[in-house]
């Protein structure tokens, strides 16, 4: 697992000035962005924002130096769950997304009686069979999970009327705008929990677990906890997955989804929040955009790969230790 | 030319002025006469080109690419007086649904096609809300897609699972003294279907099943399963359909662990390596239903492939060892779609589904068919008639018989009604 690095920055990173205008600069582009982009980059673009959310709340269940292969089942339970509710029981969507958040949550706390006996290695094979287990069920069981075939035409977000404005979220703009706004929120909340005692608890368990036991700290307590809001997070990127693509099936949530997941957090790198998100953003659009556009289609794991192993040995701290050392070169030419 | 412009009262200006003009509206002009003498129609191809499922895309798109340019060499498409050129779009959706979802986005709003070829399964889902808000013609491989909401999607070539009925009719023909099978399936949605149908078959035949054993698409170990299946001690192992990754270590587990009888599957891509792997005399017999195309068989006057021997050279000139049984489907169904359009007289999805559809039957590869499949899909939108069967002879796929579909539905259809609906496979009992 890849070392944290600190965060970087000097003094001018730091003034709450330069930080507030980054924040509306970044939130300008981003409410401009599916202007630019062609019909299938705005389709692109609102994979990316639900990915950002999932891999975003994989890297607190990290906080605590827990990773996880069962985070993408984690995920589908909140999509089969919010689809279930949404389709079988007639729950309006936005409350059925909730739902399947809740849902993934309860899952994950009931998953940690087992896994937290665990650690490390084994926390992390423990995952994946838990996982396994949960994406089996789906598969055992036509009701209600659709069996292999998952289900489908599971209901999309209703159409918003404003006055004489419809809002369809059929549409990718519409769409990216919903899910940029609640994916916006659920990070400014993961980052508050990580700024927060809890999360410093979560470093602490991370780094020093049995100095943190010594000192009166419930490390399975908070081990549940951070997996239970990871896991929350990640079921709500899940609902949004969802009812945009209108079917959930087991083999979405499999292990090879996991390992794009796990591609993208080491890239980026797990010490700041915004690495993984450039892990997810960089890898996503060379993947997606660059080298289909380059006419790779075929030849785009290979290129993937390529990239994997080309960050892993020149970049073992990932691609925000970039910024980090952007930001420091920055100061220091200030100075 | 000054006398001239004195003695017409033009000026100069005005000379150089009317004359720039008509340069510009003559240039702007120009490719709108020159479009006209070779007009394009994009046909898009959603399928998973990379990946696990890539065995069921890609030779498909090589297919796909030697029928392209035979067309556009012998002049296009002859459609309303029009010829038009086949360019192909491929977009690799990796057999998941999101990226199949902005794929079919990319072919339908920026490439403009009027017509796109999936595999169909779990991706197909993502993209019926826009193939049924643009009324975009879709063709998929699977049938098991088609449910009375899909009106824009045809399985205009492999009815999958249903022909497999006629390999099993075809065994119990020949080989009489078999009487008992275990089925072993991948536990998916191509599997579940096809186990259902060959339930039905061998019920049909009078063909004892042991045993059904299915297995999940991460399996690595094939030896357990295998195991399993022959402690029953069945006549006949059944490998169902499954991907290329499962035939190829199951075959080769019942060589390893002894079994000597009868293997039928639906598939066996890339039979050659699997020989390697084992023995041609351990394969020799093996039944499947997916020809190569230098069959002499395929020569027939019923066959409506176009030079089915020719196109199997120039495939395995170009891709040596990658004939599949995908590599001539979809350029089979670019052939249905062809006739379609010509016969509308115009490119537009709507109006090629309602000409392909007209009269209730179609030119099938393998000869005559009829629209089919309200029973089983809830819509008549699969194109049924005969099928072969394929047996490995000597070490190469020899076609023994073409064996009709709708005649075993007419004998047997209440056996696959009864066990699709048992495994929930009905149209009405999908998710």
């Amino acid at each position: 697992m890849p070392e944290r690095v600190t965060e970087g920055g000097g003094a001018a990173a730091r003034r709450p000035g330069t930080r507030l205008a980054g924040f509306g600069l970044l939130a300008a582009a981003l409410v401009a962005l599916p202007h630019f982009l062609s019909f299938s980059q705005k389709e692109i673009a609102v994979f990316l924002v639900i990915n950002v959310l999932l891999v975003v709340s994989y890297r607190l269940l990290t906080l605590t130096g827990e990773w996880s292969l069962g985070h993408v089942v984690i995920m589908g339970v909140g999509g089969y769950a919010s689809a279930i509710f949404s389709k079988a029981l007639g729950v309006p969507v936005p409350l059925a997304m909730l739902a399947g958040a809740i849902t993934a949550a309860a899952v994950a706390f009931v998953l940690a009686f087992p896994l937290f006996r665990m650690k490390g290695f084994y926390f992390l094979i423990g995952s994946f069979a838990a996982g396994e287990v949960i994406r089996l069920l789906w598969k055992r069981f036509r009701i209600p999970f659709g069996g292999p075939k998952g289900l489908k035409l599971i209901p999309s977000v209703p159409d918003l009327e404003l006055g004489p404005i419809t809002i369809d979220f059929f549409e990718p703009v519409s769409y990216y705008y919903l899910c940029l706004i609640v994916v916006s929120i659920s990070v400014f909340i993961l980052y508050r929990i990580e700024r927060s005692r809890i999360g410093l608890t979560f470093h602490a368990i991370h780094w020093q677990d049995h100095l943190a036991e010594s000192v009166g700290v419930s490390t399975w307590r908070y081990r549940t906890l951070a997996f239970v809001i990871a896991s929350f997070f990640a079921g709500l990127s899940g609902a949004l997955l969802a009812h945009y693509i209108g079917t959930v099936n087991p083999n979405r949530f499999d292990v090879g989804e996991m390992v794009f997941v796990l591609i993208w957090a080491i890239v980026g790198g797990t010490a700041t929040i915004y690495g993984p998100v450039l892990g997810v953003v960089v890898l996503t659009i060379i993947n997606e955009v660059v080298l289909r556009q380059l006419g790779f289609d075929q030849m785009r794991p290979l290129f993937y790969g390529a990239i994997l192993i080309a960050s892993i040995l020149f970049l073992p701290q990932g691609l925000e230790s970039l910024v980090g050392k952007a930001r420091d070169a920055w100061a220091r030419r200030g100075e | 030319m000054r006398s001239i412009l004195k003695r017409s009262n033009i000026s100069r200006r005005k000379f150089l002025g009317t004359t720039a003009t008509a340069a510009v509206l003559a240039g702007v002009s120009a490719p709108n006469l020159a479009f006209g003498a070779a007009k394009t129609v994009k046909v898009g191809f959603l399928a998973p080109l990379t990946g696990e499922v890539a065995a069921w895309g890609l030779p498909g798109l090589y297919g796909c690419r030697i029928w392209a340019e035979k067309v556009n060499a012998a002049g296009g498409l002859k459609v309303g007086g029009d010829s038009y050129q086949v360019e192909l779009v491929p977009y690799d959706n990796e057999y998941a649904p999101d990226k199949a979802r902005t794929g079919a986005t990319k072919l339908i709003r920026e490439d403009g096609v009027k017509f796109i070829m999936m595999l169909g399964g779990d991706t197909w889902p993502a993209v019926q809300p826009i193939a049924n808000r643009t009324d975009m013609l879709v063709s998929t491989l699977l049938p098991s897609d088609l449910s009375p909401d899909t009106k824009t999607l045809i399985a205009p070539c492999e009815v999958h699972p249903i022909y497999n009925v006629t390999g099993v009719e075809w065994l119990a023909q020949n080989k009489p003294g078999l009487k008992t099978t275990v089925i072993c399936a991948q536990d998916d949605a191509l599997g579940r279907p096809s186990v259902a149908t060959y339930l039905a078959a061998f019920e049909a035949e009078g063909i004892d099943v042991l045993d059904t054993v299915f297995f999940d698409l991460s399996a690595t170990d094939f030896a357990p399963i295998m195991t399993s299946m022959l402690a029953k001690k069945p006549d006949i192992l059944c490998l169902d359909t499954a991907y290329a990754d499962y035939v190829h270590p199951l075959c080769e587990q019942a060589f390893l662990q002894g079994f000597k009888g009868q293997i039928i599957s639906c598939t066996a891509d890339f039979y050659e390596k699997i020989i390697e792997k084992t023995s041609k005399e351990f394969m020799e017999g093996f039944i499947f239903q997916f020809p190569d195309f230098d069959d002499p068989a395929l020569n027939g006057p019923q066959i409506n492939f176009p030079d089915p021997n020719g196109f199997y050279t120039e495939y395995n000139r170009r891709w040596p060892g990658e004939w599949g049984a995908v590599s001539w489907e979809y350029a089979s169904i670019l052939d249905l779609w062809r006739a379609g359009a010509e016969k509308a007289g115009s490119v537009e999805p709507t109006e090629v589904l309602s000409a392909m559809k007209a009269g209730g039957k179609g030119l099938h590869a393998f000869g005559e068919a009829e629209w089919w499949g309200k029973e089983l899909f809830g819509i008549d939108n699969a194109l049924v008639g005969d099928w072969p069967v394929v047996v490995i002879e000597n070490g190469k796929a020899v076609i023994k018989e073409f064996k009709s579909i709708p005649a075993w539905w007419r004998k047997h259809g209440k056996l696959l009604v009864k066990h699709f609906d048992k495994m929930g496979e009905m149209y009405y009992q999908r998710g």
